[in-house]
């Protein structure tokens, strides 16, 4: 997210911070909401031609032409003249303010021109996010067939921005493939939809992929980013977190269900409490097992507790809440209206609970423990018969090894380790390594019958390992009681419990019309404070619930949201630049049950998803980032996309969903920084077939991401991310140059294109359709041609100049990026 | 994870970006061309704020913990009550990993002290070669902080919290200055495998990932995917570039105005340079034998650290900003094997790095490169003066040591002290805070003004402190 929120921050202003739908009341607040929807695009952070207006010291120093205000004088002051039109300075361009803003602005001039307190701000909280969303009335407007294109049209109108026309068919389908799929339409898909001449052809494209469960594949993988999903916990140790991978699959299944986001809400936070009989909801509540987690040792199990009780809170806030909460932890909250109280007292929500486990279903759950209780006492006994069997070796060899040693050092070895003298110790360490004695000595050594007997055990052990299967459990939660351990506000940042801090109940921020969780009803078992924290959120009249949903739905089509900061719609975040529209589909989101799959429709089937990418340079030049939408921003693939298209494009892409996750092989130089053991902490599946699967389904460990994946700007997984970086690197064209998998998936693709196509064109051909779903030119295929020429006197084979063909088109930008 | 090498293609933002960010509209289109080249390119060299005593630093990270106490920081009084507990008010609130300070015993040092140099500073034995070079270091014996496992203090002396996800300070220096060599990264880290941390220790957190560290490998190709695939010659590499090139070029005519593919195409040029100028940055045997001995090249011992030192010093003749040397790893030895085995361990260690380390300063100083180049050395903990075990040190955060070197640094004196068990800095102590502060400083950065915006507001590497910076003392 790096240089887009740089890029961001360059819109977003301390000071134009003013409610932009609450009505403002003060003369003050009504002239900076004025000043902020008018001039707030060039004179805020922008400041262009030097004049900032988000403070009235800034105001006063002006910029190139002067001080902008002249306080107690309307008529000498340049802002006055210039949206009044009456002097060089004409300002907004192009347009005039309403004769009332005018008068406003002279009136306020006039009295002062005092800034609003941001103190008085934030108490009145008038702060645009934190009001239910109003359904506005859609405008009419010329040429806009739907809703979204009348608010989009009404505002490129007001910019004086010209749209850019559709695009063509082969770039719309590719783009609704990658949209919805992540994965690019094959070449006959593509000329299928080229030809369908039917009026109804991209909706009825849009609902096959809708239908496919590719989507959930591509719109679980946002979810996961979303709340820092991994299958590994982190730190030093970066253990295994237990069936990550069940909530992983519980997240698909959902999107491509289709389940109501509302339902999807509650059953994360409180299935177990919400749903106690749908098991498939207490999955959902694997959300809170699969976040980091520090070493477990008990002299920072306190420490621990509070950093998991932070990520709780913080992961919450980012992802269902969209807020920032992490500052308030430490004081106030200087930019939003979320005060260290509420910051506590929504970490009471989830001070009760605990990490548990929940059968699938109760046989075969059963069952497996049965079978894992029978295992530990066999694996005991046969550990014992192992060793009996090897005793007679295991002594002799270590025997012959001690007589080497000199009569000192052997009684330094024989010696017990606690007894030990220092001198013994030094003694022991020093010849440690050569005494011991290991399974390939042993095993050389044994008597025919001995390794008949060990066979007997392997057989035993062989039997044990075919029948394991992947438990049927997953990670769920609890609380600890009906009764809520005591939550303290700390007195000073985060003093871990903290007793003589304030007492806190569980409660939701203020701000958002939040008040405590009741008290459970006199038979729960739990607090149901996160039933409470569920039902409060996935609420239709909650005023950031399906705004900030529909807003990151909206960041993926598009490249960036309405509101630019997904994850930030706190005072701090950005005005955004459709508000009638981010409302309109925010309700409409709620009137459609909540429904994704609608949402998806509603933002895809209108004229400006549909845009072709390329404008003018001085459209770019007038809106480089493209918040008008006058036309499609280009985009590059993620890692994910990159991996998979290579791998449908050489034909290797095993679209098997779901199960535990799969660890393809690496290089050593690609597990160079890998932090334990690869035998331990990189077990590579034994079935080839799995390591093609779609990256969806690759392991996701915290401290070690696949190069290939690194590059590309893979989230590292520790806190929520809203969105992707799409980053540059020269080392992202060496990975695909020069890497393993760029290199073994053209080799692939070689071999297959050299087998079956009789002459070059036909290779140069299939080539094209294979990677980018469609014919080359002719221009393409002669450079095609030349390649094929050169590589083959290169590298003396047809197939080896295929597969230099293959890589290469694997690097184009065409291939890389979507219009 | 690691291995993410952002070299700047011209790349970094679009020319969208640039214009977005640099808050331009259409009526500055005129100016675009000129700024492009400098603010397209997140590494292109930056004014810092302050006057710079330094252009580049060389961190020098002794993983897994070193004693203080063995080091340099000697304590007599540990003799004095060996065998028996520390005074109730030493150990009180202090934890670590396994031991309990009310209960275990006082260990004194196993090694010799002596006093160095013209000033007299009174360091043990442990580092024979670079105690040569005391009267150029300044050494702090007051570092402290609470972090007393490996990875949260990995990341804390690294990025100033326990918690990953912060930029660390290499990323940090590289946003606010750039580099002078953009054919090459900007952060460079070396490490001799995993670190207990994990790559995070060196990751850019949330800043763009431009910034993040790329760490060199061994060997004649250190960066991954360097090399063409196994096998294809050069000709055959560059017939598959031009036709890349030749058919983006194709793909762009009907895409005007996009620098994002201009960018990419760009970087595969860029790719290609660096599969020849990488290497040459890396080729030792382009040192004179007398160099390559200074440094312990040849050794058995010192062979490996030997390398990276003057590689460090290569890269810093090339203008990479800030090269961090990680002597020991998770996955072989480190100076972790103080648990159970101080003596040993912090030998075995010792040995590894001090004559590099020397032949490093010494190198350093000889070409003139230590007025332009900060040294620093530090580990992420020091160790517990009680003892674990019999012969074995636990973590400890509460008093450890770090010294620096170069840029004008006053050498041979002492900042701060511990108490006199070496339990707690007692005397100027020094947070990670004020410590990465003093290294912006002396780079000519205002740790206070660095700062990047995420997660609603301004964030800075100190967060909201290193108000004890301290190079006027060092200076």
């Amino acid at each position: 997210m790096g240089a887009t929120v740089k890029l961001l921050s360059a819109f977003v202003t301390s000071a134009f911070l003013a409610p932009l739908f609450a009505a403002p009341t003060g003369l003050a607040d009504r002239a900076i909401a004025i000043l902020e929807a008018n001039c707030g695009a060039c004179h805020a952070a922008a400041a262009m031609s030097g004049l900032n207006l988000t403070t009235r010291a800034l105001a006063l120093q002006g910029g190139s032409k002067g001080p902008a205000l002249a306080p107690g004088n309307a008529a000498a002051s340049l802002l006055y003249k210039a949206v009044r039109h009456n002097g060089a300075v004409k300002m907004p361009p192009g347009r005039k303010l309403s004769e009332g803003d005018t008068e406003t602005l002279r009136e306020w001039i006039d009295a002062g021109a005092e800034w609003p307190s941001a103190q008085t701000k934030a108490a009145e909280s008038k702060w645009w996010s934190f009001h239910k969303p109003v359904r506005p009335t859609v405008p009419p407007v010329d040429g806009a067939h739907t809703a979204v294109d009348a608010f989009v049209i009404r505002a490129l109108r007001a910019q004086s921005l010209t749209p850019a026309p559709e695009a063509d068919r082969a770039t719309l389908i590719r783009r609704a493939y990658y949209d919805l799929h992540g994965l690019p339409p094959t070449a006959s898909q593509v000329s299928a939809f080229v030809n369908d001449k039917s009026p109804t052809a991209f909706e009825n494209l849009v609902e096959t992929l809708l239908a496919s469960p590719r989507y959930g594949e591509k719109w679980g993988r946002f979810w996961l980013d979303l709340v820092r999903y991994a299958d590994t916990a982190g730190f030093e140790a970066d253990p295994y977190t237990a069936d990550a991978w069940r909530y992983r699959d519980y997240v698909i299944d959902s999107f491509n269900r289709d389940k109501p986001y509302d339902r999807f809400v509650k059953e994360q936070l409180a299935g177990d409490e919400i749903y106690p009989d749908d098991v498939n909801a207490h999955v959902g509540t694997g959300y809170y097992c699969i976040g980091p987690n520090r070493d477990i040792n008990p002299e920072q199990a306190e420490v621990n507790r509070e950093e998991v009780l932070m990520d709780w809170v913080d992961t919450t806030g980012a992802a269902f809440l969209g807020l920032t909460m992490g500052c308030a932890r430490c004081h106030d909250h200087k930019f939003d209206p979320i005060p260290k109280r509420d910051y506590y007292r929504m970490q009471a929500v989830f001070t009760p609970m605990v990490k548990t486990r929940v059968a699938l279903s109760f046989l075969p759950g059963l069952n497996w423990d049965t079978m894992q209780n029978r295992n530990e006492v066999k694996m005991q006994e046969m550990a014992d018969r192992i060793e009996a069997t090897q005793l007679r070796c295991k002594n002799s060899l270590t025997e012959a090894k001690l007589a080497r040693l000199d009569a000192e050092t052997r009684t330094a070895v024989e010696t017990e380790s606690a007894r030990r003298t220092p001198r013994q110790e030094q003694l022991f360490r020093a010849v440690r390594n050569q005494i011991g004695v290991g399974q390939n000595e042993i095993r050389a050594c044994m008597s025919p019958g001995e390794t008949a007997g060990l066979a007997e055990v392997e057989k035993e052990l062989v039997g044990m390992a075919l029948g394991q299967k992947p438990k049927p459990y997953a990670c769920s939660v609890t609380d600890v009681s009906r009764e809520a351990p005591r939550t303290y506000m700390p007195l000073r940042g985060s003093a871990v419990g903290d007793v003589n801090g304030e007492l806190v109940n569980a409660g939701f921020p203020g701000v958002l019309g939040g008040a405590d969780a009741p008290a459970p009803p006199a038979e729960a078992k739990t607090t149901h404070r996160r039933k409470a924290l569920a039902e409060w959120l996935a609420n239709a009249d909650h005023p950031l619930t399906a705004r900030v949903m529909v807003n990151r739905v909206w960041q993926q089509h598009f490249g960036h949201g309405l509101a630019q900061l997904a994850s930030d719609f706190g005072s701090r975040g950005q005005l955004p630049s459709h508000p009638e529209l981010l409302d309109w589909l925010a309700t409409e989101f709620v009137a459609s049950g909540w429904s994704l799959k609608a949402l998806h429709r509603t933002i895809m089937n209108t004229a400006v998803y549909r845009r072709g990418s390329g404008v003018s340079r001085e459209v770019i030049a007038r809106d480089p980032a493209n918040q008008w939408l006058a036309r499609f921003s280009r985009r590059r693939l993620n890692a994910e996309e990159i991996r998979d298209s290579v791998l449908q494009a050489s034909g290797a892409l095993n679209l098997e969903m779901g199960g535990r996750p799969v660890v393809p092989p690496q290089s050593k130089e690609e597990l160079y920084n890998l932090t334990r053991n690869a035998r331990d902490a990189w077990i590579v599946t034994g079935d080839a077939t799995q390591h093609t699967r779609r990256t969806i389904y690759i392991i996701s460990k915290r401290t070690f991401r696949m190069p290939m994946m690194d590059v590309f700007d893979l989230p590292e997984s520790m806190v929520s991310c809203s969105r992707r970086d799409a980053s540059t690197t020269a080392p992202q064209s060496l990975t695909l140059l020069n890497g393993s998998f760029a290199t073994t998936e053209s080799r692939r693709l070689g071999e297959t294109l050299a087998r079956e196509a009789s002459d070059d064109s036909t290779l140069i051909s299939s080539a094209w359709r294979g990677v980018l779903g469609r014919d080359p030119s002719a221009e393409e295929a002669r450079a095609a041609r030349t390649l094929l020429e050169r590589q083959t006197k290169n590298l003396g084979s047809r197939a080896a100049a295929a597969a230099e063909l293959s890589r290469g088109l694997f690097n184009l930008n065409e291939f890389l990026y979507v219009d | 994870m690691s291995t993410k090498p952002h070299f700047p293609s011209s790349a970094g933002l679009s020319r969208r970006q640039l214009l977005a960010r640099s808050g331009m509209g259409f009526g500055a289109l005129a100016l675009q061309s000129m700024l492009e080249a400098e603010a397209s390119n997140p590494l292109a060299p930056k004014k810092p704020h302050l006057e710079p005593r330094v252009k580049s630093v060389i961190y020098l990270f002794m993983h897994g913990g070193v004693s203080h106490v063995d080091t340099f920081d000697p304590k007599p009084a540990l003799r004095e009550r060996a065998g028996q507990t520390v005074p109730a008010s030493f150990a009180e609130g202090l934890k670590t990993s396994r031991i309990d300070f009310r209960k275990a015993i006082v260990q004194p040092s196993p090694f010799e002290f002596k006093r160095w140099g013209k000033s007299g500073i009174e360091v043990s034995t442990l580092f024979p070669h670079t105690m040569k070079h005391i009267d150029d270091l300044a050494l702090i014996r007051s570092c402290h902080g609470d972090a007393f496992d490996h990875a949260p203090a990995l990341y804390l002396r690294n990025s100033g919290s326990q918690f990953p996800g912060r930029p660390s300070i290499g990323s940090w220096v590289s946003y606010g200055l750039g580099t002078e060599n953009q054919n090459l990264p900007s952060f460079i880290v070396m490490t001799e495998g995993a670190l207990k941390s994990g790559p995070q220790a060196y990751a850019a957190g949330f800043l763009p990932a431009v910034y993040q560290g790329t760490v060199f490998r061994g060997g004649d190709h250190p960066v991954l995917d360097l090399a063409s695939p196994a096998g294809l010659p050069d000709a055959a590499q560059r017939a598959t570039l031009d036709f890349i090139g030749e058919v983006d070029k194709l793909h762009l005519r009907t895409r005007p105005a996009d620098s994002d593919l201009e960018a990419r195409i760009a970087a595969y040029e860029l790719a290609y340079r660096m599969q020849s100028t990488a290497p040459d940055a890396v080729d030792l045997a382009k040192e004179s034998d007398a160099t390559r001995t200074l440094y312990g090249i040849g050794e058995p011992e010192t062979d490996d650290f030997g390398k990276k030192c003057l590689l460090a010093r290569r890269l810093v003749e090339r203008g990479v900003r800030f090269i961090q040397l990680y002597s020991g790893t998770h996955l072989g030895s480190d100076w972790d094997g103080a648990h159970d085995d101080l003596t040993g361990s912090h030998l075995r260690m010792a040995v590894k790095s001090d004559k590099p380390v020397a032949g490093l300063l010494t190198d350093l100083k000889a070409r003139g490169l230590l007025d332009s180049t900060l040294v620093v050395w530090g580990s992420e903990f020091g160790r517990t003066p009680l003892a674990e075990g019999k012969n074995g040190r636990d973590h400890h955060p509460y008093a450890f040591s770090t010294w620096m070197t170069g840029g004008g640094i006053r050498g041979g004196q002492v900042i701060g002290a511990t108490d006199e068990f070496g339990m707690r800095a007692v005397e100027d102590p020094k947070t990670v805070h004020d410590v990465n502060a003093t290294i912006l400083r002396l780079l000519g950065l205002d740790h206070t003004k660095l700062t990047y915006f995420y997660l609603s507001r301004e964030q800075r590497l100190t967060d909201v402190h290193g108000e004890n910076e301290f190079t006027s003392k060092l200076i």
